[in-house]
C-alpha cells in the first residue's frame, strides 16, 4: 500500500475512534532493504503513532503464512537503581504471569494452542517481547500483549517464585559458568559510575530481595504505552493491523515516563585488572577497550575493525592464536552496540597449560599493527562480505526482521538502520580502520583473568603447545 | 515445494526455491557417520570431515578460510551417528564460485601430515575445554550409560585417548570409506533455481569418488533393567544438571506419532507438565524438558531440567513421580486436544524459509524415515487418539528401567539424591575430567 493510501486509511479510521488516545498518526515509511545503489523497489517500513504515545512499526511480508509481532519497550537495566539491579530482567518473567483477565499458565497455554512461539529479552537499554504465530491469528497476539501491558497482577506469590526461577538462571548464566563470570566482572570493573557497571540479571542479593511493590512501581512507571514501540512483520492486512491495535491499545493510559538520570562514565585514566580462580581446565582472558556507541560515527569503522582481527577462522587473531601459535581454542571479539558507549570485548580461551600473559603479549603485537599498517583491500573486501551476509542471514525469517526494526528503533530511532550501516560498512576506507584502531586500543584497558583451580586444571595436550 | 532429483553414481539431489532473501543454502551429506568408527579410532569419521577445509587441491587452509570470506559465505559441519553434513551459506551472486570451492575441498583434500598433527593437538584442547559445559558432562555420560557397548554409545568427536591414536592412513581410510557418490545427499535453498541446482549439484558430484551406497546400519540397543545412577563429579558447583531417560522411538514405529505428542504433553511446551510442576509451581529450574530423539535405530527419551544444589534431590524424586504417572497413567482427553492444536499450528514454523524444508526432506532421506514423515506430519499428529497416545507412553517408555544422570559436587548432592530414589539399582560417580 502506497503512503498516501496508508494516510486516507487513517484518516477514515480516526473518524470513528473512541477518543484522542486512540487516534492513529502516519508517521510515513523508510524503505526496508538493501538497495545497492541501484534505486530497487524495497519493502517499506510503515510508521504509526497512537494518540496514548504507541508507536507501531509496520512491514508486510507475504513470503510466508505467519506474522510476528514484537513490543519493544524502551527500559532496560541502566534505568534501575542500586540494590535494585535485575528488575528489568524480572520483568522478563513476571509479564508471563497472571493477569486481570488471565489466570497464571493462561498467557502462554493460549499462545501454544494457537500455535506460537514466543519469547523475551532484557539488556542494558531495551527489553522485548515477542510471538510468531500462524497469520490468521494476529488477534491473539493484540489481546495478549495489550492486557499484559496494562493489567499484570504483581502480587507475592507470582513475584516469589519467578525471584527463584531468576536465581537458578544467574546461576546457569553467570556463577557456574566460567564466560558469565567473566564477563560480569570485565563490566563491574570497567564501569564505575554508569548504569553498564551492573549485570542485566542483577546482583543474586538483589534478585533475593525485591518485593511486590519494587514491581508494581516499575510496571507503572515504564510498561506504558508511550514507552513502547509494536513491530508487526508478516502476511497481515494493513487496516486489521491499525484496526485492532487501535482498539485494543487505545483505553490505555500513557505514564509520566521519567527523565532518565544517568551518570556518564568518566574517562578511564588507567588500566585496571582482576585476576580470579575457578574450576575449568584453562585459563581464560577478557580484554575490555571503551568502545563507541552504536550511534557513534565510527561504530560501524570498529565492526569492520573487529571482522578483520576476529571474524572467522583467516581473520588475523584467529589464525595468529589458533592456528599458528596453538595458543588458544577460542578467540572472540565485539563491538557493544549499547546507546551509550561500552566495550569493545575481547575473549580468549587458552590452551591447557598455556599462561594468559603469553596470549595477551600476541595480542599486544596484533594491535600494534593494526594501529601502524594499513590493513589491505583483501581483508577489508572479505570483512564486508562477512558483515552482508551476517545481515541477510538475520532477514530469514518475519521474527528476524521484526528484531531488526525494533533493535535499531529502539537504539538508533531509525528501523531501517540496518541497511544505513551495510552501506556505511561498504564506505570504510584502510585509513579509517587504522585510526579506529589507534584510538580504540589504548593502554587504559580492563583485564579479567580467569586461572584454573589446581585440581581442575588440565595438563598441556601437547608439548609444542605448552613450550 | 521441495524437488527430488537424481545425480550420477547414485547420489540424490534437492532444490527448494523461495526468492525471499539473496542467500542460497547449501547441505552435502553422506549417509554414514561417526558411528562407524574403527574400534578404538572413535572420532576418526568427524576428524576427516573436518580435514577436508584444511588444504585441498593445491590451497592451503588458509587460502580455503579466506575465499569462504571474501565470498560472502559459511561452512559449517555437522557429524552425527549415522551422518556427515556440510551446511553452507552463500550470498547469491557467489553461488558459482563457492560450489566449485566446495567440490575441490570434497574431491582433493590434501591431508597434509602437517595439518592433521595440528588438528589432533586442536581437537585435544576442545576435548578438554568441553569440560567446562555441564550440561556436555550430562549428555556424554547419558549416552555412554544408555547406550552402553552400543555404537551410539560413542561421542562423534571421540575421546582424548582415541584421538591422540588417530593416524594420517586412518584419516584416509575414513575419507574413502564416507565420501562416496553413492552416498551422497546434496541440498540447495534458496535464491536459486532447479536447473541451476541440478548443473551445481552435479559439479559437486563429479568431484567425489566413485562408490556405491553403504549407509550406517546400527543395530538395534538394548534395553536394560533398573535404576542407574550415574554422577558426574564436579567441585564447586551451585546448581546442578539432571538427565533422565530410556530408550525411546523410532519413527518407523506404530506408536511414533502417539509417542511424541504425549512426551510434548510431558515437557515440549512452556506450560508442558515438567514446566509447570518444576519451574512454575516450585521455582527449581530455569528450564525443564523432555525429549525424543530421532535416528536410524531407536534412540533416547530424555527428560532434563538443572536445579540449585539444595534442590536437585527433590526435583529428581519429583522428575521421577511425573515419569511414573506419565508411563502408567498417560495424558488426558484435554491434554490431547491441547497439544495436537499446539503441533499442527505450530508447524507452520516447521516450514516458514526455504532452508527449513530443504531441511525435513534431507532429514528424510538422510535418516531413511518413512516419506511422508515431514510432509505429512500434520495429518500425523491430528490422527493421534488418546487410547493410542497413553498405550504407547506404556509400552515405549518405563519409570523403572531408567538412566539418571547428575552432574554436581558429589560431597555436596550425592547421598541426598540416593535417598530420594526408590529402588536405586546401581551408583557410579565419575570424574568430571574422566576421558
Amino acid at each position: 500500500m502506497s503512503d498516501a493510501k496508508l494516510a486516507t486509511l487513517v484518516a477514515r479510521l480516526n473518524e470513528d475512534a473512541a477518543s484522542p488516545t486512540a487516534k492513529w498518526t502516519f508517521e510515513g515509511s523508510i524503505p526496508f532493504g538493501d538497495s545497492g545503489g541501484i534505486g530497487a523497489d524495497l519493502p517499506r517500513v510503515f510508521r504509526f503513532r497512537l494518540g496514548n504515545g504507541l508507536r507501531l512499526l509496520l512491514l508486510v511480508d507475504k513470503s510466508a503464512p505467519v506474522l510476528s509481532y514484537f513490543t519493544w519497550f524502551r527500559v532496560g537495566s541502566r534505568h534501575e537503581k542500586p540494590g535494585k539491579t535485575g528488575l528489568a530482567h524480572l520483568f522478563e518473567h513476571l509479564m508471563f504471569n497472571e493477569t486481570e483477565g488471565l489466570a497464571a499458565n493462561e498467557f502462554d497455554r493460549k499462545l501454544e494452542e494457537n500455535g506460537a512461539e514466543s519469547n523475551a529479552a532484557t539488556w542494558l537499554d531495551w527489553t522485548y517481547y515477542y510471538e510468531s504465530l500462524p497469520k490468521d491469528r494476529f488477534q491473539l497476539a493484540v489481546k495478549l500483549e495489550s492486557e499484559r501491558m496494562a493489567r499484570l497482577v504483581l502480587r507475592e506469590p507470582q513475584v516469589a517464585s519467578e525471584k527463584e526461577v531468576v536465581a537458578n538462571e544467574r546461576r546457569m548464566r553467570v556463577d557456574d559458568d566460567v564466560e558469565g563470570t567473566a564477563n560480569e566482572i570485565l563490566y563491574k570493573t570497567a564501569f564505575t559510575r554508569h548504569p553498564y557497571h551492573w549485570p542485566t540479571i542483577g546482583w543474586m542479593k538483589d534478585i533475593e530481595n525485591f518485593t511486590p511493590e519494587d514491581c508494581v512501581a516499575f510496571y507503572r512507571t515504564y510498561y506504558a504505552p508511550n514507552n513502547a514501540t509494536v513491530v508487526v512483520v508478516g502476511d497481515v492486512a494493513e487496516k486489521d493491523v491499525l484496526t485492532r491495535i487501535r482498539d485494543a491499545y487505545g483505553v490505555i493510559p500513557s505514564s509520566d515516563i521519567p527523565e532518565e538520570d544517568t551518570q556518564p562514565e568518566p574517562p578511564q585514566g588507567e588500566p585496571r585488572e582482576v585476576t580470579l580462580r575457578k574450576p575449568t581446565p584453562s585459563e581464560k582472558l577478557l580484554v575490555g577497550y571503551r568502545g563507541p556507541a552504536l550511534g557513534d560515527a565510527d561504530h560501524e569503522t570498529c565492526v569492520i575493525l573487529n571482522e578483520i582481527l576476529f571474524g572467522g577462522r583467516a581473520s588475523r587473531l584467529y589464525r595468529d592464536l589458533v592456528t599458528v601459535r596453538e595458543a588458544c581454542t577460542e578467540v572472540r571479539g565485539w563491538v557493544s552496540t549499547f546507546r551509550d558507549p561500552g566495550l569493545y570485548e575481547l575473549y580468549f580461551t587458552a590452551r591447557p597449560g598455556i599462561a594468559s600473559s603469553r596470549i595477551l603479549e600476541a595480542l599486544d603485537a596484533q594491535l600494534e599493527r593494526v594501529r601502524t599498517e594499513l590493513v589491505d583491500n583483501e581483508e577489508l573486501g572479505r570483512a564486508k562480505a562477512r558483515l552482508e551476509l551476517g545481515l541477510l542471514q538475520s532477514l530469514e525469517t518475519t521474527s528476524g526482521k521484526a528484531e531488526q526494526i525494533g533493535f535499531y528503533d529502539t537504539v538508533l530511532g531509525d528501523p531501517a538502520a540496518a541497511f544505513r550501516r551495510l552501506e556505511r560498512y561498504r564506505r570504510v576506507t584502510a585509513g579509517e580502520v587504522r585510526t579506529a584502531a589507534r584510538r580504540y586500543f589504548v593502554d587504559a584497558r580492563t583485564i579479567v583473568r580467569v586461572l584454573p583451580e589446581p585440581d581442575t586444571e588440565a595438563s598441556p595436550v601437547s608439548a609444542e603447545a605448552s613450550a | 515445494m521441495t524437488n527430488r532429483f537424481d545425480l550420477d553414481g547414485g547420489a540424490v539431489g534437492f532444490v527448494e526455491s523461495s526468492s525471499a532473501v539473496p542467500l542460497v543454502s547449501l547441505v552435502v551429506s553422506v549417509r554414514s557417520g561417526a558411528i562407524v568408527d574403527p574400534e578404538g579410532r572413535d572420532g576418526v569419521c568427524r576428524f576427516a570431515a573436518r580435514m577436508l577445509r584444511r588444504g585441498a587441491d593445491g590451497m592451503s587452509a588458509q587460502e580455503i578460510e579466506s575465499t569462504i570470506d571474501r565470498l560472502g559465505a559459511e561452512l559449517a559441519l555437522d557429524v552425527g551417528p549415522s551422518t556427515v553434513s556440510f551446511h553452507g551459506q552463500v550470498i547469491r551472486r557467489n553461488i558459482d564460485p563457492f560450489v566449485d570451492l566446495v567440490a575441490r575441498i570434497l574431491g582433493k583434500p590434501t591431508f597434509s601430515p602437517d595439518e592433521i598433527a595440528r588438528l589432533k593437538r586442536e581437537s585435544a584442547a576442545e576435548l578438554v575445554e568441553s569440560r567446562d559445559s555441564d550440561r556436555a558432562l550430562a549428555n556424554l555420560a547419558f549416552r555412554r550409560t544408555l547406550f552402553a557397548g552400543h555404537p551410539y554409545s560413542r561421542s562423534a568427536a571421540g575421546r582424548l585417548s582415541t584421538v591422540a591414536t588417530i593416524e594420517r592412513d586412518d584419516v584416509l581410510a575414513a575419507y574413502e570409506r564416507h565420501f562416496v557418490r553413492g552416498d551422497v545427499v546434496i541440498g540447495f535453498a534458496g535464491a536459486i533455481t532447479e536447473d541451476e541446482a541440478k548443473r551445481l549439484g552435479a559439479t559437486l558430484v563429479a568431484a567425489i569418488r566413485v562408490g556405491s551406497r553403504s549407509e550406517t546400519k546400527p543395530p538395534e540397543p538394548e534395553k536394560r533393567p533398573g535404576r542407574r545412577l550415574v554422577f558426574v563429579d564436579k567441585p564447586e558447583r551451585t546448581q546442578t544438571q539432571t538427565l533422565i531417560g530410556s530408550l525411546g522411538t523410532w519413527p518407523h514405529d506404530d506408536d511414533h506419532h502417539p509417542l511424541v505428542t504425549a512426551t510434548a504433553v510431558l515437557g515440549g511446551t512452556f506450560t508442558s507438565r515438567m514446566m509447570r510442576e518444576i519451574r512454575s509451581k516450585r521455582g527449581w529450574s530455569y528450564g525443564t524438558s523432555a525429549r525424543l530423539s530421532i535416528e536410524r535405530r531407536r534412540h533416547a527419551f530424555t527428560m532434563s531440567a538443572a536445579p540449585g544444589v539444595a534442590d536437585c534431590a527433590p526435583c529428581v524424586e519429583l522428575e521421577l513421580q511425573l515419569l511414573e504417572d506419565f508411563v502408567a497413567k498417560g495424558i488426558t482427553k484435554r491434554e490431547l486436544a491441547f497439544i495436537k492444536n499446539y503441533l499442527v499450528r505450530s508447524y507452520a514454523f516447521e516450514v516458514d524459509t526455504a532452508p527449513k524444508r530443504l531441511g525435513q526432506a534431507m532429514e528424510t532421506e538422510l535418516l531413511d524415515l518413512p516419506s511422508d514423515y515431514h510432509t505429512r506430519y500434520v495429518d500425523h499428529v491430528r490422527a493421534v487418539t488418546l487410547e493410542a497416545a497413553n498405550a504407547a507412553t506404556s509400552t515405549r517408555l518405563s519409570a523403572k528401567d531408567v538412566v539418571i544422570i547428575v552432574v554436581g559436587t558429589a560431597s555436596e548432592t550425592l547421598e541426598a539424591v540416593q535417598k530420594k530414589i526408590p529402588d536405586l539399582a546401581s551408583t557410579e560417580v565419575v570424574p568430571f575430567d574422566a576421558d
